[in-house]
């Protein structure tokens, strides 16, 4: 074995706040050949992100490296000075950062950036630095890239922009570079392209690359290595193809189980955490009994811009600008039957999530009526009904920050007399305990409790409105996958419990398929295919189903 | 219950670290304390016209008066202790400096969340109001409203209010506005929930932070303003001299080399105001959680 370009031997990192000191980083070790890819796994929380960071020391305050070696072709990182941090960071290891839209200055041209990126190390006549990034944009798959050098940020989508700054890390051929999450807040189909990609350059660059993801599916397609971190330590590491197989530690074999793409549809996931109403063994669910009941007749939804004055007086003058109008969700009709769940899939810009609010009643549709039984949604521009209650993505925004949960539970029920105000606190006990959550929970506030935890108290609260609908409208996409697994099983267990009627929208299409009886395919407005679960996923009709099913990643045990 | 008062305690042990804001505190605590007892502790009623004598003007610190004390601070151009002038001066600039404070905080809440929160040709209307407003300088809108109502407190009050409402507008506005596009806000209303408890419960809580640094800065600006109206002769009646008419008394004196009748008021003000500025300072700093450790 050659030496090893980057060797990391007893890493510890740790935040001094006021609570204390945390460490983050615990005592981590290994080390990187090139052309090698080590794909860092875990919860969110488990210290990956903080581990990249370390490595290009770039820890912020109160973050500190305590302890610890970092050896980046045999030379020592671990106390140099930051000028000579500098010099190394984006010529001998680099970065990829999450989110491609806060990487990019939307001030400068990709041009501008690139060369400035380059200049930092190297000095290069103009018309060279050109065709350096011409040649490197093009290696990752820009169109055009004579162009992409005047182009801005701003003109690029979410994956083009993730492609530069993939190509400026890879300017100066550095020997390492740590990817942390590039692909998680991209579309999966831009994603196995982006993946795809990645393969191809790491191989014929011989650059050692870090790829920290929480997504199991994804570090496997790509990772010849995987390194498992828990609560800031690397429980397992191993070639990828073992840990998948045989997964030493407890936790690694939570991950895996709680895929969903992993476990028959209708059956129970397996999650790492205990819960209060923990279900014993996987059980199967029965779609209960069938009859129309949501129905939207041709519904529209157009999203005009909004006309300001100076606008309104260019146009005037005949200097207006041609307003772009988006035809957001586009003449659905769709019935759900009694009892059942539709699931709603689509990447995103596709309407799903329009589609989700109209029959929510939270927007009116621009044309075309949705009723609920044969009583309108919504009437006057207002919500007229208390018996369809959504979910919403984000508990963390979802939920009023200075409003302790039990009030939130229970305000609409009280607002609407369905509890009288002496029996609030059993009625709130009542549905705190369907959903899990302690009932003396009660008087927290929602910064005390997790991802998961608050999600439970918005279902709490849709459940408490004694609702026949729920709309549920990417429920699951913040959570981490163990957590995201505890929740599908709530829903498994309060669609048998409660015979609810669920709309479960989501870009995941193994949650989809886990949780419906039957799944539309929406794309630019439209539903371009319905059927029953199983049949989409077997036998997809639709071209742009095919698609959707074949970039998302899967891990192949077999 | 716990849970809020373990905030507040937090929020408590953070304040106290910054041992310069303490002090601060402590000393806005002590003028309060001052002003609400000046009565008490002020060896002369500087407003009762029969305690003075003209026989004790413009004595320098130090002297005896006919009153039999020592006059600290010296006295005035109308023979008042000046030492009991800043201690009922004081009174009346922090009266001022609060009612105008927390009455311009009231109907600029108000404004702002009502504009936010209804949109449309309501949020156009008010803001470009306020927006029209705030390119005035504040001190020429309060002496163009003192000069139209007259002298006297209330009209003095109405002036500042007048005069600093549009920041609160602006605030409440800003993170009303920022808040109504919130999942929560939209899950209150998809419930659905009145307007009205979506706004009390849930919009007007969360914008609260901003409005109570806005409120301590506007508070202090409150008192430099009425200051200012008083040291131009457009505050209170000359009977009952506020802070910045006692500097205003001293100003003919400043050159003969009767330094204290001005000076002793105006390092009064500029401690009060500095003091409520610092705590002001720290407690948006606590609140911007870009500054938390």
């Amino acid at each position: 074995m050659s030496t090893p370009v980057l060797e990391v031997r007893g890493l510890n990192t740790h935040f001094f706040t006021r609570q204390g000191e945390v460490p983050a980083v615990r005592n981590v070790s290994f080390s990187l050949q090139a052309g090698e890819v080590l794909g860092l796994v875990g919860e969110s929380g488990s210290g990956k992100s903080v581990t990249g960071l370390s490595l290009l020391g770039l820890v912020d305050a109160p973050g500190q490296i305590v302890s610890g070696s970092v050896k980046l072709n045999g030379k020592e990182l671990i106390g140099l000075p930051e000028p000579e941090l500098r010099e190394r960071r984006g010529r001998e290891i680099s970065m990829i950062f999450q989110d491609p839209i806060a990487t990019l200055n939307p001030m400068l041209s990709i041009g501008d950036q690139m060369r400035m990126a380059l200049f930092a190390h190297e000095k290069r006549s103009m018309q060279d630095a050109n065709t350096r990034c011409i040649d490197l944009l093009r290696k990752v798959g820009i169109t055009d890239p004579e162009a992409g050098l005047k182009a801005y940020p701003h003109e690029y989508s979410g994956g083009m922009r993730q492609r530069v700054a993939i190509a400026i890390a890879l300017l100066h051929n550095p020997s390492v570079i740590i990817a942390d999450e590039p692909t998680t807040a991209l579309d999966v189909s831009i994603q196995a392209q982006i993946l795809t990609e990645m393969r191809d350059l790491v191989r014929e660059t011989e650059t050692a690359l870090i790829w920290i993801s929480h997504d199991l599916a994804v570090v496997a397609s790509l990772a010849a290595r995987i390194a498992v971190m828990y609560r800031g330590e690397i429980i397992e590491t191993g070639p990828t193809f073992d840990i998948l197989r045989n997964p030493g530690h407890v936790y690694t074999a939570n991950l895996l189980a709680a895929l969903p793409a992993n476990t028959e549809p209708g059956q129970l996931l397996a999650h790492g955490g205990t819960l209060r109403s923990a279900i014993n063994g996987p059980e199967t669910v029965q779609p209960p009994d069938k009859g129309d009941f949501l129905s939207l007749n041709n519904v529209n939804r157009v999203f005009s811009p909004n006309i300001s004055l100076g606008e309104r007086i260019a146009e005037l003058v005949g200097a207006g600008v041609r307003r772009r109008s988006t035809h957001a969700v586009n003449d659905v009709t769709l019935r759900v039957a009694r009892g059942e769940t539709l699931g709603l899939v689509g990447e995103s810009g596709s309407g799903k999530s329009t589609l989700g609010k109209l029959m929510a009643g939270i927007l009116p549709p621009t044309s075309g009526q949705i009723f609920l039984d044969d009583a309108p949604v919504m009437q006057a521009g207002k919500k007229s009904t208390l018996r369809i209650q959504t979910i919403f993505q984000d508990p963390f925004a979802s939920l009023n920050p200075r409003m302790k949960v039990g009030h939130a539970v229970s305000e609409g029920a009280l607002a609407h007399n369905l509890v009288k105000p002496f029996e609030v606190s059993d009625y709130v006990k009542r549905w705190f305990e369907r959903v899990g959550l302690e009932p003396e929970w009660a008087d927290r506030y929602p910064h005390q409790f997790s991802g998961g935890q608050r999600q439970r108290v918005a279902i709490a609260r849709a459940l408490a409105m004694q609702p026949d609908v729920l709309i549920c409208d990417e429920p699951v996409a913040s959570l981490d996958v163990s957590i995201q697994a505890q929740i599908i099983n709530l829903f498994l267990e309060l669609q048998k419990g409660l015979s609810l009627t669920m709309v479960f929208i989501s870009h995941d299409l193994s949650v989809v398929r886990h949780l419906s009886d039957r799944v539309a395919v929406m794309y630019l407005g439209k539903i371009v295919e319905l059927g029953p679960a199983e049949k989409i996923y077997k036998a997809p009709v639709h071209d742009y189903t095919q698609r959707l099913l074949n970039a998302v990643p899967v891990l192949d045990l077999s | 219950m716990s849970t809020q008062s373990s905030g507040l305690r937090l929020f408590w042990a953070e304040f106290r670290d910054n041992k310069v804001a303490l002090f601060a505190l402590v000393v806005v605590i002590l003028m309060i304390f001052l002003a609400l007892f000046a009565s008490l502790i002020s060896p002369q009623n500087p407003y009762d016209l029969a305690n003075l004598s003209l026989m004790d003007s413009r004595r320098p610190p130090g002297f005896v008066g006919s009153g039999g004390y020592t006059h600290v601070l010296g006295t005035d151009p109308q023979g008042r202790d000046l030492l009991s002038a800043i201690f009922y001066g004081l009174r009346i600039s922090i009266q001022i400096g609060l009612a105008a404070g927390f009455v311009s905080l009231t109907i600029g809440t108000a404004l702002g969340i009502a504009a936010a929160y209804l949109g449309g040709r309501v949020e156009a209307l008010i803001m470009r109001l306020v927006d029209l407003q705030l390119s005035f300088p504040a001190i020429l809108l309060a002496l163009v409203i003192v000069a139209l109502l007259g002298q006297g407190k209330v009209q003095l009050i109405g002036a500042l209010v007048a005069a600093q409402y549009a920041y609160f507008a602006r605030t409440a506005y800003g993170a009303a506005k920022a808040e109504r596009g919130k999942d929560y806000i939209e899950a209150a209303l998809a419930t659905p929930l009145s307007g009205r408890l979506v706004v009390w419960r849930h919009l007007l809580p969360n914008c609260a932070p901003p409005l109570i640094v806005v409120a301590t800065v506007q508070i202090a600006n409150s008192i430099s303003l009425e200051a200012t109206l008083s040291f131009l002769g457009l505050g209170l009646p000359v009977t009952e001299p506020s802070l910045g008419m006692l500097i205003s008394n001293g100003f003919p004196y400043m050159m003969s080399g009767r330094y204290w009748i001005s000076v002793y008021p105006g390092v009064a003000l500029i401690i009060l105001i500095v003091a409520i500025n610092i705590v002001g300072d720290q407690v948006r700093d606590q609140f911007n959680p870009r500054l938390r450790k």
